[in-house]
């Protein structure tokens, strides 16, 4: 549907996303994961056609989208903004405003806003409403003009579980009564997991090859301390007094790499096979890949370890780390 | 002389007035457009622009007028028009001079609006025009000042247009070369009578721009939407 390509785009000379490419595939449900300052907020505003790369080029289903189209394509590409703003005047007419732009009829009209934001008043202003209100109006907004993509920045805040639910049972409605592809962006891993059904962690302006494979989605049992819990062909042991559905997430850096089975604390202990390794874009790190039992995991070693260990695919190598390095979101 | 209604001082009145009124128009027609564009547009040479049109704020009105004697003047190059000596080469110089107030000031202003403004009426499918109106909505009260501004300066101004109006009595005196000439001529009853109209056609103007602008918001929760609030 949409696709970046060989995107470099700066900021002043820096450059802040630098993506070989990027795909939202029509129909998906996309999240983009990062801390603050990753480059998520530029990556949506570039597929927002809001932005134009510094370098590299926008694909709108197969095809470069060329400047001239850029403002009708944006009549179907819709952003909603990590903070929102409403335009000055009532609720009604910040929904109203995309409709307008469409020629959209009086009746029609009614019918789009009515049911949806009936709680939160029509005629109130938007010094009247909470920041929790402004976002669903803008959301509302959005959702209005009924565009083949939407695009959400940190829909929701973290404190506020309630609005999250309320958010994705909507897009869940939405998605399930027409075609709508829906790329979000966020930092928390638990909101991702989910409900997207495709992940991409977004590091330093780069797409990181790691985050996503060593996250998985479990039930955790009852019970303190430590518990093991089955993924795909092994027993992960983690430390928490969490339980039911979670995700877990292995650091990278935190897998020690060896050839053969150490005797150490490290409640984690795989063996299997080398399936690939990629060189860090930045520091001198491998990512080292692993199929242990049919789970794929990713270590981070120096590029002296991993001549030393003379690492390659088919090797048959060894990934241990602790059960305290397991992070559970 | 107020209250009985001389006829000379409507006529200085109503021409100043006319003169204030297309002149304003005319510059902000030109100059609020060209703001947005400054304000909204990275192109090459935009800080020049920007430099050269601040620079234009200062601009003495005597050399504007100067200037405009020399272009309008009979063997000028815009000699052929016949305005010399016209309330139009009053607008002419008027206009000269508020411009770059119009064209600075509204791109301070528009500058002022939060970009996400730009950027969401942008992605709700607004084209080019209908998102300058968007962005100028924003920052009405603002737009609104500068309006008020480039009134202020051809409504007051005295120096182009003695020089390109020639003050002539019942064709080109307005208020303001009439104030300068009964002060030479030492009757400054006259004089001061003709600036109190002045102040109070300035007023008026104002207390009108202020009901074309209607109601305003508080400025809690206003200037930035509710996302300032968490920023």
């Amino acid at each position: 549907m949409l696709e970046l390509r060989g995107i470099r785009h700066r900021y002043g000379g820096r450059i802040v996303l630098d993506l070989e490419q990027f795909i939202v595939p029509q129909g998906a449900s996309l999240a983009v994961v990062g801390h603050n300052g990753a480059g998520k907020s530029t990556l949506l505003r570039l597929l927002a056609l809001l932005e134009t790369p510094t370098e590299g080029q926008v694909l709108f289903s197969g095809a470069v989208v060329p400047p001239r189209a850029r403002a009708s394509l944006r009549r179907r590409v819709t952003l909603v903004e990590q903070r929102p703003v409403l335009f000055r005047g009532t609720v009604r007419e910040n929904l109203e405003y995309g409709l307008k732009l469409r020629d959209t009829a009086r009746t029609a009209m009614n019918g789009i806003i009515g049911d949806v934001v009936d709680r939160l008043g029509l005629n109130r202003r938007r010094h009247e409403l909470s920041d929790g209100e402004v976002q669903r109006v803008a959301v509302a907004r959005a959702l209005a003009v009924r565009p083949d993509v939407l695009l959400l920045d940190e829909p929701v805040s973290s404190a506020d579980r309630a609005a999250a639910n309320a958010l994705y049972q909507a897009l869940a409605a939405e998605r399930a009564a027409r075609p709508l592809t829906v790329c979000i962006a966020s930092h928390q891993l638990e909101e991702a997991y989910r409900w997207a059904d495709s992940i991409r962690a977004l590091a330093d302006g780069r797409l990181s090859p790691v985050t996503p494979e060593n996250l998985f989605r479990v039930d955790l049992p009852a019970g303190d301390g430590t518990k093991h819990v089955r993924v795909g062909g092994i027993d992960i042991a983690v430390m928490t007094d969490r339980t039911g559905p979670a995700v877990l997430a292995v650091p990278p850096t935190d897998i020690f790499v060896s050839l053969q089975p150490l005797s150490t604390s490290a409640r984690n202990v795989f063996s299997g096979r080398v399936t690939g390794m990629s060189i860090e874009h930045r520091g001198a790190g491998v990512h080292v890949r692993a199929d242990m039992g049919g789970v794929e995991l990713v270590a981070a070693v120096t590029a002296e370890a991993a001549r030393d260990l003379a690492l390659a695919p088919g090797k048959t190598v060894v990934f241990s780390f602790k059960a305290t390095a397991v992070q559970v979101f | 002389m107020l209250v009985a209604g001389d006829s000379e001082v409507y006529g200085i009145a109503l021409l100043t007035l006319k003169v204030a009124i297309v002149a304003t128009l005319i510059s902000c027609a030109i100059g609020l457009p060209l703001g947005y564009f400054l304000a909204t547009r990275r192109f090459w040479g935009r800080r020049a622009a920007l430099t050269v049109v601040n620079t234009a704020l200062a601009f003495p009105t005597v050399v504007v007028g100067l200037l405009l004697y020399g272009l309008l003047s009979r063997r000028g190059p815009l000699g052929g028009l016949g305005w010399l000596y016209t309330w139009q080469a009053i607008v002419v110089g008027d206009v000269l001079l508020a411009l770059p107030i119009a064209a600075a000031l509204s791109a301070a202003a528009i500058q002022g609006v939060d970009a996400r403004v730009r950027r969401t009426a942008q992605t709700l499918g607004a084209g080019a025009w209908r998102t300058a109106w968007t962005v100028s909505r924003e920052a009405r009260f603002a737009l609104a000042a500068v309006i008020t501004a480039a009134f202020g300066q051809v409504v007051a101004e005295v120096g182009a247009a003695m020089i390109v109006g020639g003050n002539i009595r019942g064709s080109t005196r307005t208020l303001t070369t009439a104030v300068a000439l009964y002060t030479s001529q030492g009757d400054f009853g006259l004089a001061l009578a003709l600036g109190l109209i002045l102040l109070i056609m300035a007023l008026l103007v104002n207390i009108a721009l202020q009901v074309l602008q209607g109601r305003g918001e508080p400025v809690v929760g206003g200037a930035g939407g509710a996302g300032g609030a968490h920023a």
